[in-house]
């Protein structure tokens, strides 16, 4: 175990240049997000409602999650996971038809996440078989798993009166009951990831995965290991989404998948793998729904909400290449 | 050195160069042979009506715009810059387009401001890719999303901006030999670019530079200035494909080339390209792949089955390509 002693070691000592550089992506995104809102507020005094809160809170819930999955194959050095929308109705309508046939909604919980592992096990089997990119597999099993979705079913919704349908309309200090899952989860997976020892391998291995396989790591489970952790949070996800969303279609999730992406790299979480925190993802999460409803209360139709996503999203990721050609982390 | 090259052939397993089996196990045989494969389960299964001109001319007039996308923004996959935004360009050539028509603006000026317009966009993803450094993937991704939204401002509450313009109509939707004009263009603009690739200078600059950007620019290739002309091209396509929806439709709407990015290169990765690493691939196995595919549509649209089948056979397709190029020499992962 000598050999991990460079990967497991706790990080203090990183330098201090680096640990400035984390804040400064907390302190840029939280001055942004307050702009956003003090704007907003300026223009529209009645943005400041509760119910300006309960609708960013909805959709930070499922975006949360699913960037959670994104993130941890992002920094394993997967790049990005283009089979979440297929891997969510699929999901969602697993959890739609165990809560119809009345199972109670641990189980539902249950069986979403498994189907989301399965569905993850089943990429990372080919990527890891066939030695494929999994940006190329992840985007031919998303038109797959599409397709034979709409195969499968054209609208879906969770029985009105079920335990789920109640979980996505109820409300916990003020916030709907979804959101806390969220919250937890992302500061649980940021813990994992920044104080154990498997959270610093998967980082490990994205950050420079031959030097990871030299100290003896293997790349194969790390593979199995990250896409089935991210099929299950968007297993977890899929559950949240269908007791919130209403009657979905296959194509309902593929507007989420850019915000989850761009989610994850304004928290700072490279796309080329190896660094960044799981806890900016609530800041930038929230940054990201908070737009949506910003742009209502602006006045400007739900169109113009793409332009700004669009924009944010290259700015984003212009800022992390040019971070990291000049090689500061 | 003759002894090296002696002892490199007598090596069991490798094979001397030979022009007809490197033409034969390259990425444009395999795809031929898919394409060839299409054409015959059409035949048995739809019968002679599958290569009739009647049916081959409403396959290529589906095809117009995505070949001549597909012919441009391969110039891109080559450099080794993937510009996904390709679809929207096209969405927001065709509104821009249409808007200036209906606002009585001439046929030429109008075509030559949209033109204008897409060469500032694919200059604004040369600025972040090749400026900053940001990768290509995700910058064209935010290109996409932000260039669907303005389309979509722009088409306003109708969704759509009508604009009918009888000669524009009547010159792209012309016939000859029986089959579209703009179809028998698309592919001599194929042809074109394939010479261009793999005869010229230029071509092989591009290809250079997609393959290894370091060894290029010691070379004395300049990597940015092959790559902003590269994504500068990849979206002039974009925006010749938009101008011809609106001459075939007679309209632009907010949707227009809504997916096509996807529908392009899925066909072109068929066809040998590779969205992850440049200078693989070929115009006319590019070309291939989308014929391919849309033989695939065409026949299960004749046999009466459910157009979702195409996406999982592209899908399916998709993964064959790909497995197949990493095991001709392509990059394999980890």
């Amino acid at each position: 175990m000598s050999t991990d002693q460079a990967i497991d070691a706790t990080p203090t000592a990183t330098p201090l240049a680096v640990r400035f550089q984390g804040w400064g992506t907390a302190i840029t995104l939280v001055a942004v997000w307050a702009l956003l809102i003090a704007a907003t507020g300026l223009y529209r005094p009645d943005f400041f409602a509760h119910q300006t809160v309960l609708a960013i809170a909805f959709t930070m819930s499922i975006v949360g999650v699913l960037a959670i999955g994104q993130g941890i194959i992002g920094i394993s050095g997967g790049f990005i996971d283009l089979s979440q929308p297929a891997c969510l109705i699929l999901t969602s309508l697993i959890a739609v038809r165990l809560s119809e046939a009345g199972l109670p909604l641990p189980l539902v919980f249950v069986g979403a996440v498994l189907v989301g592992m399965v569905w993850g096990a089943f990429n990372a089997t080919i990527v890891v078989l066939a030695k494929l990119n999994p940006v190329i597999v992840t985007l031919a099993t998303n038109f797959i798993g599409l397709a034979a979705l709409y195969l499968v079913f054209q609208l879906a919704q969770v029985p009105n009166g079920s335990e789920i349908y109640h979980m996505g309309r109820a409300s916990f200090l003020g916030l709907p009951v979804i959101w806390w899952p969220m919250l937890v989860l992302i500061i649980i997976v940021g813990f994992l990831m920044r104080y154990t020892r498997y959270g610093r391998r998967i980082t490990a291995v994205g950050g420079n995965r031959f030097a990871a396989q030299a100290r003896g790591i293997s790349l194969k489970k790390t593979r199995f290991a990250t896409f089935m952790a991210a099929g299950g949070f968007v297993g977890f996800a899929a559950v949240l989404f269908a007791s919130a969303a209403g009657p979905f279609n296959p194509s309902s999730a593929s507007t989420m998948q850019l915000n989850v992406i761009a989610a994850v790299i304004l928290a700072g979480i490279s796309l080329a793998g190896g660094r960044g925190s799981f806890w900016m993802l609530l800041l930038s999460v929230g940054f990201l729904s908070t737009i949506p409803t910003s742009l209502v209360f602006f006045g400007l139709s739900s169109d113009t909400q793409s332009i700004f996503q669009g924009i944010l999203l290259m700015i984003a990721v212009a800022i992390d290449g040019y971070r990291a050609r000049r090689g500061t982390p | 050195m003759t002894d090296t090259t002696a002892a490199s052939r007598t090596l069991p397993g490798h094979l001397p160069h030979h022009p007809l089996r490197a033409a034969l196990t390259g990425s444009v045989a395999s795809i031929a042979f898919t394409f060839i494969a299409v054409i015959a389960v059409g035949l048995i299964w739809i019968g002679p009506k599958f290569v009739s001109f009647g049916n081959v001319s409403i396959i290529g007039s589906f095809l117009i715009v995505p070949l001549i996308v597909g012919a441009f923004s391969g110039f891109a996959l080559l450099a080794g810059v993937v510009d996904l935004s390709i679809g929207s360009i096209v969405g927001i050539s065709a509104a821009i387009f249409a808007w200036l028509i209906t606002h009585g603006w001439g046929l030429w000026p109008a075509a030559g401001a949209t033109l204008s317009i897409c060469l500032v966009i694919g200059g604004l993803n040369a600025l972040a890719i090749v400026r900053f450094g940001a990768d290509p993937i995700a910058a064209t991704l935010g290109m996409l999303t932000a260039l669907r939204g303005i389309t979509w401002v722009l088409c306003g509450n109708q969704r759509m901006i009508p604009a009918f313009d009888i000669d524009f109509f009547t010159l792209i939707n012309q016939q000859l030999f029986g089959l579209p004009l703009f179809f028998l263009l698309a592919i001599v603009l194929t042809l074109i670019a394939a010479v261009v690739v793999t005869k010229t200078r230029v071509g092989r600059h591009v290809q250079a530079v997609g393959g290894d950007d370091r060894a290029a620019a010691r070379a004395g290739i300049s990597v940015r200035g092959v790559r902003t002309a590269a994504l500068l091209l990849s979206a002039v396509g974009g925006g010749l494909g938009g101008m011809i929806y609106v001459g075939q439709l007679g309209s632009a709407a907010g949707a227009t080339g809504l997916g096509l990015e996807f529908q392009v290169y899925a066909a072109l990765m068929i066809g040998g390209y590779s969205i992850l690493r440049g200078g693989v691939g070929n115009p006319v196995g590019g070309a291939l792949g989308l014929l391919a595919v849309a033989g695939v549509a065409n026949i299960l649209d004749l046999g009466r089955i459910s157009p979702y089948y195409v996406n999982i056979i592209v899908g399916l397709l998709l993964l064959a390509a790909v497995l197949l190029d990493r095991l001709r020499g392509g990059d394999a992962y980890e």
